[in-house]
């Protein structure tokens, strides 16, 4: 809980930059041409829902991870933390990387994430508005259009892209934010079958027998 | 002043910790304390420090995943090097490797790749030597991991062969919890912490860690020939930075091996040849992945019953992470008409995290097949999922641009992602190869018929075994060490790791790494009078490493599984 405070710390910090600094940081991505043919509508993300943007980023966030690996409506993560009510879209009946807490990986100091963010935020919104709405408000097909942009690898940004993607499949995969994480702490080890932490090994864990025909002696060619 | 040692060894992996150990025997010998000494940019990890999770915290203290441009590298971070983290295939590379040709004009063409004095036969006593310490032992078919197993019939079915995977691994104290990939908790996996390393230190050799070697200068004052300045890193405490302190220090010695891997060694270099003028222009170049092509298989329970009569799967998680892989690829394709079209398919577990890799099976593909939806219903089948490690001929492709301001990659933070300095653009022939092992692995399910293959779609390479960059050659022109390991142009300066290595291996890494550095340390003992080392006694003969727990916990063995399977099982039916 302390790091997602932390986040949202950072969140009211990167609300209080000008939509100048947004765009300069964007712009040194790379990301220029593609917000400034956005502008108009930008601008009215910055101004309109600046009071907002601490829930609104994190809700993107949420939202952006709930698109590469979908899960069930849920309203709290593995750990207790909260999930905006937008953010899964709840195309899929089992958990996902929004449960598994990737949001407090995106706002993990060890990620380092958050340089991407504002950028990373900024061509999302940008490639969001000209499908008629924020991210976040778009249904899960428009999601999918834009994620397939960005993530295409004709798109010079794709590399800051994939970062973002990472972190939603860290968080499910590796239960990233889950030290010792087992099938029975984390949504994730539940949907994949994977027990994780197994200090006590496994008896059964062998067929028994030989199943194929050998070529070498020893085990390595000649 | 610097302090002073005979030998100064970069990095405490397999090169090194052999090095420290075969060096330390010599002066043992010659009735001398070592004056040995061994830096680690990383932080020392008895085995009873590992923990078996993923978690992001865990992973900043243990890897580096190296982001370059084009390839991911997985790379072992602490005192012991890639070897606390290994899955502990232990296996000689064929002949084929060694006499391998490079078809690409800028290297002949068809230059033999290794110096003619390396081939299979010169090596296999040097094999010999590191699977004794190494303790590398053949699981029988009662020790095979289900997975592979699973992949060992499935080959069978396809009319192929399979073959059982040595490994340095104690069986009969490994609890097969397929948690290698964090550093084994009990022990049993033959890291060089737990021989090497441990009876170097036990013999006298100082090991010191958290000091990353920033550059090399030669010495004016013979028979010393280098001074390494080293930067202290912040590796320890409850919330380490680790970025450098701002402390450093200055080691001179006779001899100097380099052992900081193919990630580490090139960075080092570069960065030191205003001072080093004549290294040969190949150093950073020719970086390989040892021909690392990643794939996964999902199989069809029922048909796993029906067609193999086997008692299902859904176990992936179980076992040693490798234990079978097919030569089918690889025999019967002797002569250098052959060169870059072999490769080997290993089933092999690298951890959850590559599950990011897989395509989702997606119709029509096309688009990026790696997320969405499809994807995570793909993940859920992830317990009758395996991977399959193709290692296949490809042609080094990888090039260091620059030397970061320190160390051997950007640490932008304490965390587990670095950034490096390199590409990796691979050429027709890699692409090739890794398509013709996709196409093996495809292949082999079709006649099957036991699941579907998934192909690995992310844009760039992943990888664990990065090679190259201080390639072995017959000449500067070539290459930046020679077939002793030694680099062309500066006496006593040894690249002793798998940055010496020129080519793919066809087979995991970490023997051959093993064995070249047993070649190296018996050379430079043979002639350690050239360098100021002790005199080699008459009848010297090199022992083997003890093997060193300290202080451990002994495992408990599961007698059933019972009651996890079943575990597993109700959350399938809640999540099917």
């Amino acid at each position: 809980m302390e790091q997602l405070r932390q986040g949202a710390d950072r969140g009211r910090f990167a609300a209080l930059l000008s939509r100048r600094e947004v765009l300069q940081r964007a712009t040194a991505l790379g990301l220029g041409a593609l917000v400034t043919s956005a502008l108009p509508a930008a601008e009215h993300i910055f101004v309109s829902e600046a009071a907002a943007a601490v829930q609104l980023s994190d809700a993107t966030l949420q939202a952006f991870a709930d698109t590469m690996l979908p899960g069930r409506k849920a309203l709290t993560t593995d750990l207790g933390n909260e999930i905006h009510p937008l953010a899964i879209a709840g195309v899929d009946g089992e958990p996902g990387a929004v449960e598994a807490d990737a949001l407090l990986l995106y706002h993990d100091a060890l990620i380092g994430f958050d340089a991407l963010e504002a950028p990373f935020l900024a061509e999302l919104s940008a490639r969001s508005l000209t499908r008629g709405a924020a991210f976040l408000n778009l249904v899960f097909e428009k999601r999918v259009e834009v994620c397939l942009e960005g993530l295409a690898p004709s798109n010079p940004t794709v590399l800051v892209w994939e970062a973002a993607a990472a972190v939603p499949f860290t968080a499910f995969l590796a239960a990233g934010e889950q030290p010792g994480a087992t099938i029975d702490t984390s949504s994730a080890y539940q949907v994949m079958g994977y027990p994780g932490a197994a200090p006590d090994g496994y008896a059964e864990f062998s067929y028994k027998r030989r199943l194929a025909t050998e070529l070498t002696k020893h085990g390595y060619l000649p | 002043m610097p302090e002073r040692f005979d030998v100064c060894i970069v990095g405490s992996g397999f090169g090194g910790s052999i090095a420290a150990f075969r060096l330390a025997e010599l002066y043992r010998a010659a009735g001398e304390t070592p004056s040995i000494l061994v830096l680690d940019h990383g932080p020392r990890h008895q085995h009873t420090d590992f923990r078996q999770s993923m978690d992001v915290e865990n992973l900043s203290g243990i890897y580096g995943l190296i982001q370059g441009e084009g390839v991911q590298i997985v790379v072992g971070n602490g005192v012991g090097g890639g070897s606390n983290f290994y899955l502990a295939a232990s296996l000689r590379s064929p002949t084929e490797t060694f006499e391998r040709g490079d078809h690409r004009p800028e290297d002949g063409p068809d230059r033999r790749m290794w110096p003619q004095e390396i081939t299979r036969a010169t090596l296999d006593p040097f094999y010999a030597r590191a699977e004794q310490a190494l303790r590398v032992q053949r699981p029988t078919w009662k020790q095979v991991a289900k997975s592979g197993g699973l992949w060992a019939a499935t080959l069978d079915r396809a009319g192929h062969t399979c073959d059982r995977v040595p490994l340095a691994i104690d069986l009969g104290r490994c609890i097969q919890a397929k948690w290698c990939h964090t550093g084994c908790i009990y022990g049993a996996k033959n890291s060089v912490i737990t021989n090497y390393l441990a009876s170097a230190e036990e013999m006298g050799v100082e090991v010191r860690p958290n000091l990353e070697a920033e550059l090399i200068v030669e010495s004016q004052a013979q028979p010393y020939r280098y001074v390494v300045t080293a930067w202290e890193l912040d590796n320890e405490g409850p919330e380490p930075t680790r970025q450098p302190t701002g402390r450093s220090s200055e080691v001179e010695c006779k001899v100097l091996i380099l052992a900081a891997g193919a990630m580490g060694n090139s960075p080092l270099l570069m960065r030191s040849r205003p001072a080093l003028p004549s290294l040969s222009g190949q150093v950073g170049r020719h970086v390989g992945i040892n021909g690392d092509h990643i794939a996964a298989i999902e199989y069809d329970e029922q048909k796993v019953k029906e067609l193999l009569r086997l008692p299902g799967f859904g176990q992936t998680y179980k076992g040693n992470h490798i234990t079978t892989m097919t030569y089918d690829y690889w025999v019967g394709k002797s002569g250098n008409e052959w060169d870059g079209t072999r490769f080997t398919l290993q089933e092999i577990f690298l951890s959850t995290l590559p599950h990011i890799l897989y395509d989702d099976g997606r119709v029509p593909s096309g688009e990026p097949s790696w997320w969405g939806i499809q994807k995570k219903q793909a993940l859920s089948a992830f317990n009758n999922q395996i991977e399959i490690l193709a290692m296949v001929e490809d042609t080094n492709d990888g090039e260091f641009l620059a030397a970061p301001p320190s160390g051997g990659a950007i640490r932008p933070n304490a965390g587990p992602l670095w950034v490096g300095t390199f590409n990796y653009s691979p050429s027709e022939q890699t692409v090739r190869a890794g398509e013709a092992a996709d196409a093996a692995i495809a292949e082999v399910l079709g006649k099957a018929g036991l699941g579907r293959f998934m192909k690995c779609t992310f844009r760039s390479a992943n990888a664990a075994h990065p090679v190259g960059g201080c390639r072995m050659a017959e000449s500067k022109e070539l290459g930046v060490v020679d077939h002793q390991n030694e680099v062309f142009g500066y006496p006593g300066m040894f690249c002793v790791d798998s940055s010496s290595i020129p080519t793919s291996l066809g087979v995991n890494p970490s023997l051959t790494v093993s064995a070249l550095a047993e070649r190296a340390c018996q050379l430079l003992i043979e002639r350690s009078t050239d360098y100021g080392l002790p005199v080699k006694p008459a009848g010297f003969t090199p022992g083997v490493p003890g093997v060193h727990l300290g202080p451990h916990t002994e495992p408990v063995r599961r007698t059933s599984d019972k009651p996890i399977d079943e575990k597993v099982r109700h959350y399938e039916d809640v999540y099917p």
